[in-house]
């Protein structure tokens, strides 16, 4: 074509190129990319940075005192001379406020989200959002004030009917549909309808008088316990749980949502009901995400400072027995916080150093979990997409 | 299994899912509504003489001829008070010695509460903090005041199973047949007029500075110091996020260092608030020494960082969002890619990035740890704009921490702590809010 | 492909005597007299997503200010042909093309090539009627700003001329500040030409423009075609047969990525020499 190259090559709109502007082009697409490139690692490079830095303050600690006494020692008299640095009363009181938010967080979320995803009409889902947003919009401090101001005195006051009300209001309905199932599931298989009606009545009436008994028993022994201290581990543990729940229930939905319509409808179609649909079909296919779902809630709960920093009564010690939630204990996160006032002072000692050490603790165990919850993601999306 | 049992656990499961969200809302109620109550309380009250004349003397606001009225009268009747007192001092001087000084302490209790309620008692040094200055300027703690007057509290050990019980002792019995008897029916029946209590709105909540660590004054210097924390923090975030966005929508490709790049942000996403601190302490204050120590300037940083991962998620999200036929048609119509994102793809999805700038900008406000150690002071004047590189600021987030847990007088200023949640709440919440209206009228407009 | 002799001869026209190439051109003789110059050429020109071959060794000229339809079943790969013309399958990161393609013999895929400059050269309308989210004025001016007109009065006197072109000013020209968005479908994807027409292309790549119209609509945008005819190169990628034959001088057919057959409209649609073809046209499949 070499009569219409030289036509168009004088055209003044070319649409080609000489080799030093091609160069220039390069150049500064080049430099461009490289910019908006150097940007987006900004965010890597301040997660080394953050590595790093917890990590050179933390290391100091760990030369000058060894590994055995911080995780194995509950001694925590960091402004004594000398100091002990024992934190794993402190590590223990993380995880029990971590466990007990979960305990209440995990089921209520889970039905919260299946709630959102299948229950509800549209309509109705459009208010709950909001509800949701609102929850995880309201700081961590309001939380601890409320904790601290609001919650804590009525916990002591009256915490005995408290934990009764509760336990009639959370256990009654579980326990009674229990001795319906249990009745039903005894009176079965017969063979003779009438038998089997009469069979039924009167477990449900024998179960049901075993039930309400306990019920009464389990609520009466509660009501008699007197709440020392209202800054303890359950109170933290219940606005914790607070505080976790829209990351739980968002991420769970999203993953409820990501198992399409058909697995539902075949369900369905085969004479399923909708709680037997979910449970039996949609459940175990979105349990990877609703994992996942659970460790960025965990990760939330045991991050969080402000809450149990004023809510928890930052006494350093393992309760007694060791799952009494109505004591006092002391978090990761509250001892950082709390003592860095005193101990930033002494930049150098072993006081300033624990506490980094005990913000890589923190750091590690979040990285991990994170790269865990996203490993799942991924491989739940991988494995719906049918990969 | 029947299939009656089936239905009722079917139905008692879609009653857990409900009962479940049921509780949700009611979490935020229970969590919000006593906040608002007590915090309108800051603002809403009735208020004392005492008030006043604070409000007169140390900012220059209210009718100062009237307040001169009101003083006189609180005056005439405060002086028999004062009366009681001189003749009882007077009595006492005749008393035997060990009664005495038996009723000295007593008697020292009675001046302190009165000074308390109503200021300093006639004859006596000019206090030096201004909280001895003046009397009790909101009309519950002159109830509470009053309550102390009246009578003595005392603990009922005799049944040792329980805890101590609280009960009240009339003050007077421990005064039958002394001059100071006739004070406390007295004050009983006239505390009003020595108070005038009023029904106050004080706006000054917001707009004055604190006086004396709060227990008078407003909250200015911490609204003030969040805001500054805050949009300062956005200044760092907003431009550095969204660029990144557009790396990672347009730019970036499909491979292992991308990838990694997206971890590392879902890992900045989940690093603890306070390891934010810890490291905001140590790499911008103690290594590159950005300032002397605490500054605005470190605490934006850290919460730069902190917000940093929300505005690049949600600003992906929103240019992700915007219809790829806009990017052909600009492209199509010879526009290079860094004009096709400039003039077409980021005005269009500028609505979902100004929402997602919102949320972190209400997340920024209402952090604490970070600015713990980076940022935040206690008790301290408002500072200037030009003093955010030097110097650390109140915010609200850690003056409700410091007020409720660190204050000496925490139980006597609740009223001032629950203005400041309610505050905070507030300032969250609606910036929440104006970021979920955004939403829906952006949906609204997609749909067509 | 066909090399039938028709062909061949034509493409010894084209080429004024030059040497012997595989070009492919349609064997309309006379037309070629009136002054049809090759204005894009495809030579063995393949374009791959990844593996897969989905345009396969094109061989092509496609004249100078005519318009050409690009018909076929739907993945037979016109669509991405047409999108290869302008280089919008750059957009695809797995896209890539063997072979060569011309544009006034410049090749659109050589290393010196830069397809900003070349999209203003050969614009394009595409399937959904795409306006951006301005008024009607900014959409029409943007091409214009963005190579460099800033002056008021003439983005105005270019507005007004490409909306004429597009037979849409006595439409809108008392709303010209008002958001594109608001205009109906047919009128959207009107403007979308003015749109491309202001920039002043030398080629207008058609999309199936009225896929998404309604019939009153595709006839507007016919009638438009119709206006445009001779001023511009035009290629039009349609699956209504219908249209192909009402607005189109030449006729390209793809099937399964390969171009069965290039020539005049009326002969395709009347004497198809290829089977497939006239399966195609006869509706036994679609």
């Amino acid at each position: 074509m070499t009569d219409t190259v030289s036509d168009s090559g004088k055209k003044p709109d070319a649409f080609v190129l000489s080799p030093e502007k091609l160069r220039r082009q390069r150049i500064a697409k080049f430099v461009g990319e490289g910019f908006l490139l150097a940007v987006a690692s900004f965010v890597a490079i301040v997660v080394l940075f953050i590595f790093y830095f917890v990590a050179v303050d933390a290391i100091p600690f760990f030369q000058l005192r060894g590994f055995t006494e911080f995780f194995t020692s509950t001694g925590w008299y960091p402004a004594d001379e000398p100091g002990e640095f024992g934190a794993l009363a402190i590590i223990y009181g993380s995880g029990m406020v971590t466990v007990g938010s979960a305990l209440i967080a995990v089921p209520l979320g889970i039905s919260a989200a299946i709630c959102l995803s299948d229950v509800l009409p549209f309509s109705v889902r459009q208010y709950a959002k909001p509800v949701i947003e609102m929850l995880a919009a309201i700081p961590s401090v309001a939380y601890g004030f409320f904790a601290l101001v609001i919650f804590a005195p009525l916990l002591q006051n009256f915490g005995g009917p408290i934990l009764m009300w509760a336990w009639w209001l959370i256990a009654g309905p579980f326990v009674l549909l229990a001795v319906i199932v249990a009745a039903d599931l005894l009176a079965s298989g017969k063979g003779d309808e009438a038998r089997e009606r009469v069979m039924r009545t009167a477990f449900t009436l024998l179960f049901g008088i075993i039930a309400v008994g306990f019920l009464y028993w389990v609520g009466k022994t509660l009501s008699a316990i007197q709440i020392l201290s209202g800054t303890n581990a359950l109170n933290v543990s219940i606005i914790l749980s607070f505080m976790a729940l829209p990351t739980i229930v968002s991420v769970s939905e999203d993953s409820l949502q990501a198992v399409g319509r058909e697995l539902r409808e075949g369900s369905y179609a085969l004479g399923a009901t909708r709680a037997e649909t979910i449970v039996k079909t949609v459940l175990p296919a979105a349990s990877s995400g609703i994992l996942a779902a659970v460790i960025l809630g965990i990760m939330r709960a045991i991050g969080e400072t402000m809450v149990v920093w004023m809510a928890s009564g930052n006494s350093s010690h393992i309760p007694d027995p060791w799952f009494n939630y109505l004591e006092s204990i002391r978090t990761l996160t509250a001892t950082i916080a709390g003592d860095m006032g005193e101990a930033d002072q002494v930049t150098g000692s072993a006081r300033y150093h624990v506490l980094f050490a005990m913000g890589l603790l923190l750091l590690v165990f979040s990285f991990v979990s994170n790269f865990i919850s996203e490993r799942i993601v991924v491989r739940q999306r991988k494995i719906l997409a049918g990969e | 299994m029947d299939l009656g049992t089936r239905k009722i656990l079917d139905r008692s499961f879609t009653a857990v899912g409900i009962t479940s969200i049921v509780l949700m809302a009611l979490a935020l109620l229970i969590v919000v509504v006593p906040i608002v109550r007590g915090g309108l309380g800051a603002l809403y009250f009735t208020g004392t003489v005492e008030h006043r004349k604070i409000q007169y003397e140390e900012f220059g606001e209210g009718d100062g001829r009237r307040l001169t009225r009101e003083i006189e009268e609180t005056e005439k009747a405060r002086a028999p008070v004062y009366r009681f007192l001189g003749e009882f001092e007077a009595e006492m001087e005749s008393m035997d010695p060990v009664k005495k000084r038996e009723l000295a302490s007593k008697y020292g209790k009675v001046k302190r509460v009165l000074a308390h309620m109503l200021g300093p008692l006639p004859g006596e040094p000019e206090p030096i903090l201004l909280r001895f200055q003046y009397g009790r300027t909101r009309w519950e703690q002159v109830e509470e005041s009053l309550h102390d007057l009246l009578f003595v509290t005392k603990w009922d050990y005799s049944n040792p199973e329980e805890m101590a019980k609280e009960y009240f002792v009339p003050r007077i019995d421990e005064f039958r047949g002394t001059a100071l008897a006739g004070l406390f029916p007295y004050v009983e029946n006239n505390i009003e007029s020595m108070m005038l209590p009023r029904p106050t709105f004080y706006w000054g909540f917001i707009t004055n500075k604190s006086l004396d660590a709060h227990i008078f004054g407003g909250i200015w210097a911490e609204i003030q110091g969040t805001f500054f924390l805050a949009v300062g923090a956005m200044l760092f975030a907003f431009p550095l996020g969204v660029i990144a966005a557009i790396y990672f929508t347009e730019y970036a490709k499909d491979n292992f260092f991308t990838s990694m790049l997206r971890s590392a942000n879902s890992t900045l996403a989940g690093v603890p608030s306070i390891v934010f601190g810890l490291f905001g302490l140590a790499f911008f204050i103690n290594t590159v020494k950005v300032s002397e120590s605490k500054s605005v300037l470190a605490g934006s940083l850290t919460l730069a960082i902190m917000v940093l991962p929300t505005i690049i998620r949600a600003a992906e999200e929103a240019i992700l969002a915007v219809p790829i036929t806009y990017k052909e048609a600009s492209l199509g119509l010879g526009s290079t890619k860094w004009r096709t994102i400039m003039t077409v793809i980021l005005p269009a999805a500028l609505p979902g990035i100004i929402t997602g700038g919102i949320i972190s900008l209400g997340r920024a406000a209402g952090e604490t740890a970070p600015i713990i150690f980076t940022a935040a002071v206690s008790v301290g004047a408002t500072i200037g704009l030009a003093d955010v590189f030097s110097s650390p600021t109140p915010a609200l987030s850690w003056n409700i921490y410091n007020l409720a847990s660190e204050h000496e007088a925490a139980n006597e200023i609740r009223h001032v702590q629950y203005g400041m949640v309610l505050s905070l709440i507030s300032i969250v919440l609606l910036l929440n809010l104006s970021a979920i209206l955004l939403r829906a009228r952006i949906s609204k407009k997609l749909k067509g | 492909m066909q090399m039938t002799a028709e062909s061949k001869d034509s493409a010894g026209v084209a080429s004024q005597g030059g040497a012997k190439r595989e070009i492919f051109l349609p064997p309309d003789r006379e037309r070629l007299k009136e002054g049809g110059t090759p204005h894009v050429v495809a030579k063995n020109f393949s374009i791959f997503y990844g593996d897969f071959e989905a345009v396969k060794k094109v061989n092509a000229d496609i004249l100078s200010k005519y318009v050409t339809a690009i018909i076929g079943p739907s993945g037979c790969g016109k669509s991405t042909f047409l999108r290869a013309i302008n280089r919008m399958n750059d957009l695809i990161p797995s896209c890539h093309t063997t072979g060569t393609l011309m544009f006034e013999g410049e090749d659109i895929y050589g290393k010196y090539t830069d397809e900003v400059l070349l999209r203003k050269r050969i614009g394009m309308v595409f399937q959904k009627p795409n306006p951006f989210p301005k008024s009607i004025f900014d959409n029409i001016a943007y091409g214009p700003r963005l190579h460099g007109v800033n002056d008021k009065k003439i983005l105005a006197e270019i507005v007004e001329k490409s909306l004429r072109k597009a037979v849409l000013w006595d439409e809108v020209s008392d709303r010209l500040d008002r958001n594109a968005l608001g205009l109906s479908g047919g009128q959207q994807q009107r403007l979308c030409v003015a749109r491309a027409l202001a920039v002043e292309p030398d080629i207008l790549l058609l999309d199936e423009p009225t896929s998404a119209l309604d019939p009153k609509a595709t006839a507007k945008i016919e009638d438009l075609i119709e206006e445009l005819r001779g001023s511009y190169t035009i290629l039009i990628v349609t699956h209504n047969m219908q249209q192909a034959s009402r607005v189109s001088d030449h006729t390209m057919f793809f099937y399964e990525g390969d171009l069965v057959e290039y020539a005049p409209t009326k002969h395709l649609f009347t004497n198809p020499r290829d089977q497939v073809t006239e399966d195609y046209i006869t509706g036994r499949f679609s």
